[in-house]
């Protein structure tokens, strides 16, 4: 028989070890200072001046440099970032914002009224080309109080001021006057020193295009005892396999945004991987274009319809019954996508569940092109234009194309860049349907510059008055039931008129490694490295 | 030799221009320009317009071109239309990488190919010649992309992060930024595997052409009298032999070069090199036309400077030859 004290002996081992352990378990949960974090992205960084600059890899950049107003969380709450407080009257026309009084940028400056009224204005001078403009249309002026007081006036009410300032786009990222004034527009997007001054936990030290852009932690940030990190590295590394070969070898430590088609072999491949993901907030559509211009001039303002999708019953022949959504899901994203027919994608504020109206159903697509005329004598051909950006577009192309030729009518793909995308689709050229998926939205409200019947980048070109009356009502609708309700409305118009043919949500993946600690997913809206501190 | 360079340099121009127009045309006759993405969410059609007329868009294509050379003549390469940046600044901040990883790709090729082919010759119809030419039928038939891959998959994947994937670090003395890492040992650690993935498929090629190159040579009658003198096998080979087979292979390593800037697009953008080829890649996709124009201009100022190099390196391999 074997002794009891033998017995006893690995439990007293396992408690001795639990017990020395406990510290360092502690450590493991009190932030540490210090470290570099090597971050990825996939696609280079336009250039560096936040208020005009295209693209998410510079709105990560521009979070992290620039502090604003106010801040979201993924629950959607305000916190305020430069901004310690804010009220608003009672009808909704004026926002005050009380300052920090410890916020400066990083040339010194503070972070004032004047500051903040010299950045709004940027924003909003037609002179400054940014794409926040149409964002600022409902704010009619930005007076300076105090040094640390500053009301927004507006047009009208608008029930998402907070979030835009928050989140649409960059959000509102306050420009240090004096450096502004002292630097061109130039030196800016180039990155030269001493031209990217902002206020957030991070300075910017350099930007080698194609190569590596680098920022400091900001010792004088606002925050007390924040950013835990000494520095962040952020590498383009445009192809997925080398991204997961860097990321397992551990040269990268965080991955702003994993290709969906490689997270299942990075998780087989790395067990150690964190992914984060959350709700589907970016639309993927197969848009279909509703007029072309009458006089064949492309932005003409005299319209009519397109010869195919011109017609509704068309429209929704093809896009409404005549597609499976559940079938692109489960071959384009391996089901990790949601079919979801309403311009909204499900993880949007306000969205709404409009799937019923939409069934998967060939004898009804048939039945309604037969109304129009097509049919075995008179088959429907059309283009689907997929670009190559993201190889997602070109399988989903594939399947509607068979999708297609199940209610006999013929889907022939055109392969193009996302240039040439860019310029059909923006420039009124001649397409007919296309598949891309567009911006996350944070909330209904800001696809309003997508698909009002006046909006240079509304692709299909419907011009339709009421849509464009019911974004304005949403807007400025500040109850919020009532919100949703019109909410509610515009989706299902949409859906009834196809001016939108959303496809399903569109995930989003960031990788992390185990080390890295204190991040806050919250999709590509907010990617903030404040928090993050490194564990090793 | 000198009214000779004198010749061929002056004949570099003609061709650079050549080259250039035609990739200024081929560039402005794809759809889509920069504009659109010059202005990106922020795109208005009256906007557009102006950003045409401001960079000189509309303007007839000859006219542009005539606009570039002017400015080219007068060292200006122009400025990037999307970044604002100078496209000399730009090339030139690039160029030493693309540069290390034609050269190493090159030395790759050639330490690889001389023996092969030397082994291949001289044992010809042995198991080391059958494998020499195994090996170089491989390496002609894979692509650059493949082996760069199988390489990450082994040394940077398989081996825990033997080689590094990415994350270039500069040779001493050539980098551009104020926060980079620049050390010889660190360099050579990231260029390796790029240098390998480009250099294996040209390797390939030039053992194939030396072998046959170095059979017909050793077969002449200066290598037998060399033997029948008594010479041993080392200077018949290595002296007599191997430097007059090398005048086809030094040929076509000057033709290489243009394959080596277009292979180096696709092992730059596997390995996230900050190098030439990911920068004309991009320029591409971007339609900025101005960093086109100064990728196109580099690489075929560098292609034809390579070749007229290779063909003053044939006074050096055969006396025989001179120019006049």
């Amino acid at each position: 028989m074997r002794p009891r004290f033998l017995l006893a002996r690995p439990l007293v081992l396992l408690v001795l070890t639990w017990i020395v352990a406990l510290p360092n378990f502690a450590d493991a949960q009190t932030p540490k200072r210090g470290g570099t974090l090597r971050v990825s992205y996939g696609n280079e960084i336009a250039h560096l001046d936040f208020h005009t600059a295209p693209g998410y890899e510079m709105m990560w950049v521009a979070m992290n440099v620039g502090c604003g107003l106010v801040n979201i969380t993924p629950d959607g709450k305000f916190v305020g970032d430069a901004a310690e407080s804010w009220t608003m009257s009672s009808d909704g026309l004026l926002y005050n914002f009380k300052l920090r009084k410890n916020v400066l940028f990083h040339d010194g400056t503070p972070v004032d009224a004047a500051a903040v009224k010299f950045s709004i204005d940027r924003l909003m001078d037609p002179a400054t080309k940014s794409g926040m403009r149409s964002f600022f249309e409902s704010i009619h002026s930005v007076e300076v109080l105090d040094p640390l007081s500053v009301q927004i006036r507006l047009n009208q009410p608008y029930g998402f001021l907070l979030h835009m300032l928050a989140a649409y786009r960059t959000g509102l990222v306050l420009y240090s006057p004096t450096a502004t004034q002292k630097f061109t527009l130039e030196d800016r997007k180039q990155g030269k020193p001493g031209s990217i001054v902002g206020c957030g936990p991070f300075k910017f030290v350099e930007w080698v295009k194609g190569n590596q852009l680098v920022m400091d932690r900001f010792d004088k940030y606002f925050v007390p005892g924040l950013p835990y990190l000494d520095r962040v590295v952020i590498r383009v590394i445009k192809d997925p396999v080398t991204e997961m070969a860097a990321f397992k070898a551990g040269e990268i430590d965080f991955i702003a945004s994993f290709s969906p088609e490689h997270v299942d072999t990075l998780k087989a491949q790395i067990p150690t991987a964190v992914v984060l993901t959350g709700k589907e907030t970016t639309p993927m559509l197969a848009a279909m274009k509703v007029t072309v211009p009458k006089d064949g001039k492309p932005m003409s303002k005299e319209r009519a319809p397109h010869p195919i999708f011109g017609d509704l019953r068309v429209r929704k022949a093809i896009g409404c019954y005549g597609i499976d959504r559940q079938e692109i899901v489960k071959i384009a994203f391996k089901g990790k996508a949601t079919p979801w027919v309403g311009m909204n994608p499900p993880g949007t504020l306000d969205t709404v569940d409009v799937n019923h109206l939409c069934p998967y159903d060939q004898a009804k697509a048939k039945a309604l092109l037969g109304e129009v005329g097509y049919g075995p004598a008179k088959p429907l051909t059309f283009e689907l234009m997929a670009d190559t950006e993201k190889s997602v577009f070109n399988v989903i192309a594939t399947v509607i194309k068979e999708q297609m030729t199940r209610i006999g009518v013929t889907a022939n793909i055109r392969l193009v860049d996302k240039v040439s995308w860019m310029n059909t689709t923006l420039q009124d050229g001649p397409w007919d349907m296309y598949v891309e998926d567009l911006l996350s939205l944070i909330t209904l409200d800001s696809n309003g510059y997508l698909s009002n019947s006046t909006s240079t980048w509304s692709h299909p070109r419907h011009n339709d008055k009421r849509v464009d009356e019911l974004y304005a009502r949403y807007a400025r609708e500040m109850d919020v039931p009532k919100r949703k309700a019109i909410a509610k409305e515009i989706q299902e118009f949409f859906v009834e008129n196809m001016y939108w043919n959303n496809i399903s949500g569109s995930p989003f993946y960031m990788v992390a490694q185990p080390w890295m600690k204190g991040y806050t997913y919250n999709a590509e809206f907010e990617v903030h490295y404040d928090k993050v501190w490194l564990d090793k | 030799m000198r009214t000779y360079i004198l010749r061929r340099l002056l004949q570099i121009v003609p061709t650079v221009l050549m080259i250039t127009f035609v990739v200024f045309v081929m560039m402005r006759s794809v759809p889509g320009d920069p504009v659109v993405a010059l202005l990106g969410d922020a795109y208005t059609e009256e906007d557009a317009i102006k950003a045409r007329d401001e960079y000189g868009l509309n303007k007839p294509i000859v006219v542009q071109y005539g606009i570039w050379l002017a400015k080219l003549v007068r060292g200006d390469w122009g400025v990037s239309i999307l970044t604002g940046r100078p496209v000399l600044q730009d090339v030139l901040i690039r160029l030493p990488v693309t540069l290390e990883l034609i050269v190493l790709s090159m030395a790759v090729a050639l330490i690889i190919a001389v023996p092969a082919a030397i082994i291949g010759a001289l044992r010809q119809n042995t198991w080391a010649d059958y494998m020499a030419t195994s090996v170089a039928m491989i390496g002609v038939s894979i692509p650059e992309f493949f082996i760069g891959i199988l390489l990450l998959l082994v040394f940077s994947i398989g081996l825990g992060g033997f080689l590094p994937s990415s994350g270039w670090i500069y040779l001493p003395g050539t980098c551009p930024t104020l926060v980079c890492g620049a050390s010889l040992w660190g360099n050579a650690q990231h260029v390796l595997m790029p240098a390998i993935a480009l250099g294996v498929g040209r390797a390939a090629i030039l053992t194939r052409l030396l072998r046959a190159s170095m059979l017909e040579v050793i077969r002449s009658e200066y290598v037998t009298t060399a033997r029948a003198k008594g010479l041993s096998e080392r200077p018949v080979v290595f002296k007599h032999a191997l430097k007059n087979a090398l005048i086809p292979t030094v040929t076509v390593m000057g033709l290489q070069i243009g394959f080596l800037i277009g292979g180096a697009i696709v092992v730059e953008t596997l390995f996230a090199m900050p190098g030439l080829g990911t920068f004309g890649i991009d320029a591409i996709i971007a339609r900025d036309y101005q960093q086109v124009q100064g990728f196109a201009l580099l690489t075929a100022l560098a292609f034809v400077i390579m070749n007229l190099a290779v063909d003053l390196t044939y006074t050096f391999l055969d006396p025989r030859i001179r120019y006049a």
